[in-house]
């Protein structure tokens, strides 16, 4: 293993939407799927079963879709899956009366399939600068199949 | 009845007024009423408070004291009463003053022998404070008539209950005067100072005969009787008085001199800082005391009240922790701690008669130990005991281990030590016996008994090898240290099998290291048989490990070695701190007839656990007996004993004494050095380390064997499952170790050698076309990460040696750290890895760096600077989870952190430059670069986030820095900017740690003096920021150093701060009245106004005058001024604040 060179490989459409990791190098903000749901890592702790067993870490994470809190506990030296995320910029164009964002994409296309989130404070936060006429950049998490708006950013320049 | 004629200022009373004081007695009894039942409380608390705050109520109040049957109403008319007088007291006429708390007093002594206690003791204190409140102004006449009624209730003339009282009174009226206790009353800190003093000159002394005297007077009756007497009450407030006096302060006991008041922060007993557990104060009252406490038989009486007590606890009203019995312990106790001038520098023996006398006393209750702690165990309560343990702490306090020593040989056949090391072995006995439930008597008597073994053996460590204790001394502590281990070792394999919770774990590690440092103590007070023993112990459980192996669970015996590891690190060698550990005195002194060093003891010992460690690189002996937990405390082992005793360097000037030439110290200093076993054990721990780094990766926690290490490091991905703290830490590791290289070129070379692989694959990546996709995989994050740390750990390694190769590792991968930055803009874990890395790249290196090579990485860190605010400034989270959005938050701060860090590194290539270049041709501006840093910074902190100590520090002292150095930079700041930092500063004013307020005082001093030095030499300085300036609504707005000028003064002279800020205040104070002569003038005038007593007016007018032409001070900003402002302040400052401060 230590001979070959590490290869770049750029994943294709197909690619596997998780990765194999040793559960003890998984840290605190890393991403971890439990329950077939990827998650952020919020707290890891490890304990052991009597004093000269080996470590088994406790995962305490957030779905980083619904928000749900979840938990596992996985023994150190073995692989979890962790989510592939991605995130990409996309300028907001539009938002239509039926829940949906128009999003212009890198290539001059417009994207039009993502919903707007349902609970109503971060829906406001997206509408209301939009309705102030500020140029905004919204990001788009997507992992495992799914994809949502998380971050939000003011690019019309200084005030 | 009508009570009324009892007043002594008033005159006759109407009916017309006594209808009016039967009304509010109604009013205030319903109110008390209602409070009880909890019905309408506000409006009942309103009328009590209507009581406490009308005019002259005292009237009203002695009519519900000696009238109303309600015992709550009572306590509220005496808290009125009080909170009045205080408030009115220098309208009230002086018999008035007098006539109150003669009332007091009177009232307790008539109603001594009713019941609710409460209300007696409310009065009395309101006497008290009272009597506090006017002490200054009463003439010695006066207060000698209130002091003869309290003494002739002391003596017992008008019965016990009335004597109680008095008593009780003296208790109140010591406590009101202690700064410690004494209540508030809106005076300055000086009354308060000076009530002390005279009480401690005048009336402590006498107030302690006085208890004594009344102690005395009952003494025979409760010796005699066989059952509960009221005597005992009035024994017992006495013996409680007589302990609170001893608990006094004590400052003008040293022959007149003044002991300076501290006029700085409020008077409580600084703490000591000692790390022992039992507090245990030494009571000094000087000589005058001698009289009272020595040459009066006190101890004598009062052991022998204690013995006659001790007989009575079979009977009715008396047990072990009877109210008197637990006094009259607590004040023996305490008296073993005496100590100072009240003994005779001439005469030596007096204060050994003093402690064996006390320790006679004490004697029955702790020995034989074996016989009372069994009696314990049977049921018998545990605290007689355990006051005797304390006891001996005290003693032990005030003397050295052989006077320690000697007391006991005159009455019996061993000495203290011995009595010291039984007692202590029983109390182990029992914690082993009973290991499972926690906080018995026994616990506590360990504590207390173990901190009079470090007490004692301290001092000796410290001493240089050259104390010892007696022989006897010696045997007691080696067979104590057996007994003690014996146990460890028993409740670890106890434990072995049981899980321990996390937080549990973690509190209880750091009180285990302070109980073994402790043992080692003793250990090392009997090195010749403690260190062959521990050695002995430890074969034995190795030896049972291999015998068992593979048909016995060998936990157990694990856990056993694991303790024993512990325990013989800590008596081998202490904890480095940061300081290279010597050898500790007791190994190299003793063992004198050692010649040969395969013999030593030390060498002996050290060597097997070697030996025994070294087997670990066996796969099959790993996998069998070495558990992570054992290898924990195998490194732990190795890494406390190699600080100490690997390699010493044998160092001239290490010992002038005559131990120098010992051989047997000899023998252990070069045993372990270069040319003997030093280097072959080096390699083991080094092979070991690179054992436990491949083998147990999933657990946390120098040349050939390094060779291995350096390119296990560079080639083998195994070692990226360590944890990100180990990567960086071995990554500096083996960066360092190229120091120890010949040549610079060979070091150079080396960390090319070992860093090349890291920066290949950063460029790598960084070129890869498909670089946005790629960036994403999870396996590429955390090569990227574990690359980061890795560079980051080798950049915090650079020496002058190395730097050359670690500035151009940092050179190469410049630009895909700028590209990164951009790909993993939301990836924010690898974001602060990236600017964790350049933080610690540019602060190596940024002093060593030719003026070209300082311009790229100036750039470098604009670019950084520019990438980063453009992605975060403006950007909002979006989710529904509060602990995303928090974590989003720390996030941000932890990144704000590392750029202000950066900020602070690139000011300080002007500070320190090792460059070959003059100054001149330095060709970058940095303060440009940090100004447009503070740009971009200042907007993302907010006050909010500078109550996160960290950023706080970071962020000040980068402003204070910035100020210093380049004043001109803040000036050029556009009104928003150098508001939003003043502001800042302001805020940093009013912060507690007083690092913090000392970096915003050199910024004020910096901003001062600058604009004083500009405008005298005709610039502007910092122009209409300074003069001020008028807002658009015609409002004018002060100049910010007039704002800071009245903030200072008010800081300086009403806040509560510490000594060491004073100086640092008079360097920002002094430019600052130089800048505004005006509104200083101005603001002293108006001080001086406000001052209602005109001694003070005076005092602070003088003061004010000499703060600025004492000591010949000129009005120029050269450092001789500064040194003689600074005088002047702290001179100011001593003299105005004990009156203008209040309490």
């Amino acid at each position: 293993m230590s001979d070959d060179e590490h290869h770049f490989e750029s994943s294709d459409a197909g690619a596997s939407k998780t990765y194999p990791q040793q559960a003890g190098t998984i840290r605190k903000s890393g991403y971890i799927v439990i329950k077939g749901r990827p998650c952020k890592v919020v707290e890891v702790s490890t304990s052991k079963t009597g004093k000269h067993g080996h470590a088994k870490c406790h995962f305490v994470a957030i779905d980083i879709f619904t928000s749900k809190k979840l938990e596992d506990i996985v023994p150190s030296s073995h692989n979890c899956d962790v989510p592939h995320v991605n995130r990409t910029d996309y300028q907001l164009i539009d938002i239509s009366e039926d829940g949906y964002v128009s999003l212009l994409t890198d290539n001059g296309s417009t994207k039009d399939d993502l919903k707007l989130p349902t609970d109503e404070a971060l829906l406001q936060q997206i509408k209301s600068g939009f309705e102030d006429g500020k140029d905004l950049v919204v990001s788009v998490m997507s992992a495992m199949g799914e994809e949502q708006i998380n971050a939000l950013k003011d690019i019309s320049g200084p005030k | 009845m009508l009570g009324v004629s009892s007043g002594s200022s008033g005159g006759g009373v109407g009916p017309e007024d006594l209808a009016q004081l039967q009304s509010t007695m109604r009013a205030i009894e319903l109110a008390c009423s209602y409070i009880q039942i909890n019905t309408n409380p506000a409006a009942a608390e309103a009328t009590i408070l209507s009581l406490h705050q009308s005019p002259q109520p005292y009237k009203a109040c002695r009519y519900i004291l000696e009238n109303s049957q309600v015992a709550s109403a009572r306590f509220q008319a005496a808290a009125a009463i009080k909170e009045a007088a205080i408030r009115e007291w220098s309208f009230l006429a002086t018999d008035d003053k007098g006539g109150l708390i003669s009332f007091c007093l009177g009232y307790v002594m008539q109603h001594a022998n009713s019941s609710d206690g409460y209300v007696f003791s409310k009065v009395s204190s309101v006497a008290a404070q009272l009597m506090k409140r006017g002490w200054l102004e009463f003439t010695p006449a006066e207060k000698e008539v209130f002091f003869y009624q309290i003494n002739q209730a002391i003596l017992g003339s008008r019965g016990l209950d009335v004597q109680f009282i008095g008593i009780n009174f003296l208790e109140s009226l010591v406590s009101e005067f202690s700064p410690s206790t004494s209540s508030a009353m809106g005076l300055p800190r000086e009354f308060h100072e000076n009530c002390h003093k005279s009480l401690e000159q005048n009336f402590l002394k006498t107030f302690y005969s006085w208890a004594q005297d009344a102690a005395l007077s009952v003494t025979n009756k409760i010796i005699e009787s066989h059952f509960d007497v009221p005597e005992v009450k009035v024994c017992n407030a006495a013996l409680r008085v007589m302990h609170q006096i001893l608990n006094w302060e004590f400052r003008y006991s040293k022959g007149g001199t003044r002991a300076s008041i501290n006029v700085f922060s409020d008077g409580i007993r600084p703490d000591t800082g000692s790390p022992r557990k039992t507090e245990c104060v030494i009571v000094k009252p000087g000589a005058s005391w001698c009289d009272v406490l020595l040459s009066s038989s006190h101890v004598g009486w009062l052991i022998n009240l204690y013995s006659s007590l001790r007989q009575k606890f079979a009977l009715e009203g008396y047990w072990l922790d009877c109210p008197v019995a637990v006094s009259a312990r607590k004040l023996i106790v305490q008296l073993c701690s005496l100590a100072g001038e009240i003994f005779p520098s001439n005469n030596a023996q007096m204060q050994e008669q003093h402690l064996l006398l006390l320790l006679s006393g004490v004697l029955p209750w702790i020995d034989p130990p074996d016989v009372i702690s069994k009696e314990i165990e049977e049921g018998r309560s545990g605290s007689e005991m355990i006051d005797g343990c304390r006891a001996l702490l005290s003693i032990g306090t005030v003397t050295t281990p052989v006077v320690f020593d000697q007391l006991l040989r005159s009455i019996r056949p061993f000495g203290t030590l011995t009595l010291l090391s039984m007692l202590m072995g029983e109390v182990v006995k029992v914690l082993m016996a009973n290991s499972t439930d926690k906080e018995t008597w026994s616990y506590e008597a360990r504590d207390i008994l173990l901190d009079t073994w470090t007490t004692l053996l301290v001092a000796m460590d410290g001493s240089g090898g050259n104390a010892w204790l007696p022989p006897e001394g010696m045997h007691a502590a080696a067979s104590l240290f057996s007994l003690i281990v014996e146990s460890e070792l028993k409740v670890a394999s106890a434990s072995a099998t049981a899980n321990e919770d996390d937080a549990d774990c973690l509190a209880s590690v750091s009180a285990m290291d302070e109980r073994l440092g402790s043992y080692a103590l003793i250990a090392r007070a009997a090195v010749d048989s403690t260190i062959p023993f521990l050695a002995k112990l430890f074969s034995d459980r190795v030896a049972r490990l291999h015998q068992g192996r593979g048909t016995v669970d060998p936990t157990e015996t694990l856990e056993e070695v694991y303790s024993l590891l512990l325990i013989i690190g800590h008596v081998l060698a202490d904890e480095g701190e940061g300081e290279t550990a010597l050898v500790p005195d007791a190994l190299q002194s003793h063992f004198v007839d050692v010649v040969e060093a395969g013999n030593h003891p030390v060498v002996i010992l050290s060597s097997s656990i070697i030996k025994f460690t070294e087997q670990c690189m066996d796969a099959d002996l790993r996998s069998s007996i070495f558990s992570p937990r054992l290898m924990e405390a195998v490194i732990w082992f190795l890494a406390r004993w190699s600080f100490t005793y690997l390699m010493l360097v044998e160092d001239s000037n290490l010992g002038s004494n005559q131990l120098q030439s010992l051989p047997s110290r000899a023998c252990l200093f070069t045993f372990f050095n270069e040319h003997n076993q030093g280097k072959f054990v080096l390699d083991i721990i080094v092979r070991i380390s690179l054992t436990s780094l491949m083998s147990y990766p999933g657990e946390k926690d120098l040349q050939d064997s390094w060779r291995n290490l350096a390119n296990a490091f560079a080639n083998d991905k195994t070692l990226f499952l360590l944890n990100s703290v180990s990567q960086r830490s071995l990554a500096q590791t083996l960066v360092l170790s190229a120091y120890g290289m010949r040549s610079s070129d060979a070091s150079n070379q080396y960390v090319k050698d070992l860093m090349a692989h890291m920066t290949s694959s950063l460029v790598d990546l960084s070129n890869n076309s498909d670089l946005k996709n790629l960036a994403q995989q999870p396996d590429i994050i955390m090569l990227v990460s574990c690359v980061l740390e890795r560079l980051r750990g080798a950049a915090s390694a650079t020496e002058p040696r190395t730097q050359r190769a670690i500035y151009e590792m940092g050179l190469s991968v410049m630009n895909p750290v700028l590209r990164l930055l951009e790909v993993y803009k939301h990836e924010s874990a690898v974001i602060y890895l990236l600017l964790k890395f350049v933080v610690d790249w540019v602060d190596g290196q940024l002093s060593y760096l030719e003026a070209h090579e300082t311009a790229v990485v100036i750039n470098f860190c604009m670019s950084l600077l520019q990438i980063y605010s453009s992605h975060n400034i403006g950007k909002i989270s979006l989710s529904l989870s509060s602990t995303l959005l928090n974590e989003a938050k720390t996030e941000k701060y932890k990144d704000l952190r590392a750029l202000l860090q950066l900020l602070s590194h690139l000011c300080s290539k002007d500070m320190v430059d090792f460059s070959s270049d003059s100054i001149e041709t330095q060709s970058t501006n940095i303060s440009q670069v940090v100004y447009f840093g503070l740009h971009i910074i200042t907007p993302l902190i907010t006050l909010e986030l500078l109550k996160y100590p960290k950023l706080c520090f970071d962020y000040f002292s980068l402003i204070s820095h910035m100020l210093e150095v380049y004043p001109e930079t803040l000036a050029q700041l556009n009104s928003d900017a150098f508001n939003h930092v003043l502001t800042t500063v302001d805020f940093g004013l009013h912060q507690q740690d007083v690092d913090i307020v000392t970096m915003c005082l050199r910024a004020l001093k910096a901003l001062a003096s600058y604009h004083y030095k500009e405008t005298k030499s005709g610039n502007t300085g910092l122009g209409s920021h300074a003069s001020g300036h008028t807002d658009p609504n015609g409002v004018f707005c002060e100049g910010i150093l007039s704002r800071f000028l009245r903030t200072l003064l008010h800081f300086l002279l009403f806040e509560d701060y510490s000594t060491d800020l004073v100086s640092t205040a008079a360097d920002a104070l002094f430019p600052l009245i130089l800048c505004e002569p005006n509104l200083y003038q101005g603001l002293g005038n108006e001080l001086i106004e406000k001052q209602g007593n005109p001694n003070f007016k005076t005092r602070l007018a003088n003061a004010l005058h000499v703060l600025t032409t004492s000591n010949q001070l000129s009005s120029s900003l050269d450092r001789l001024n500064y040194q003689r402002f600074r005088k002047n302040l702290n001179n100011f400052l001593v003299e105005v604040r004990g009156f203008l401060k209040t309490r």
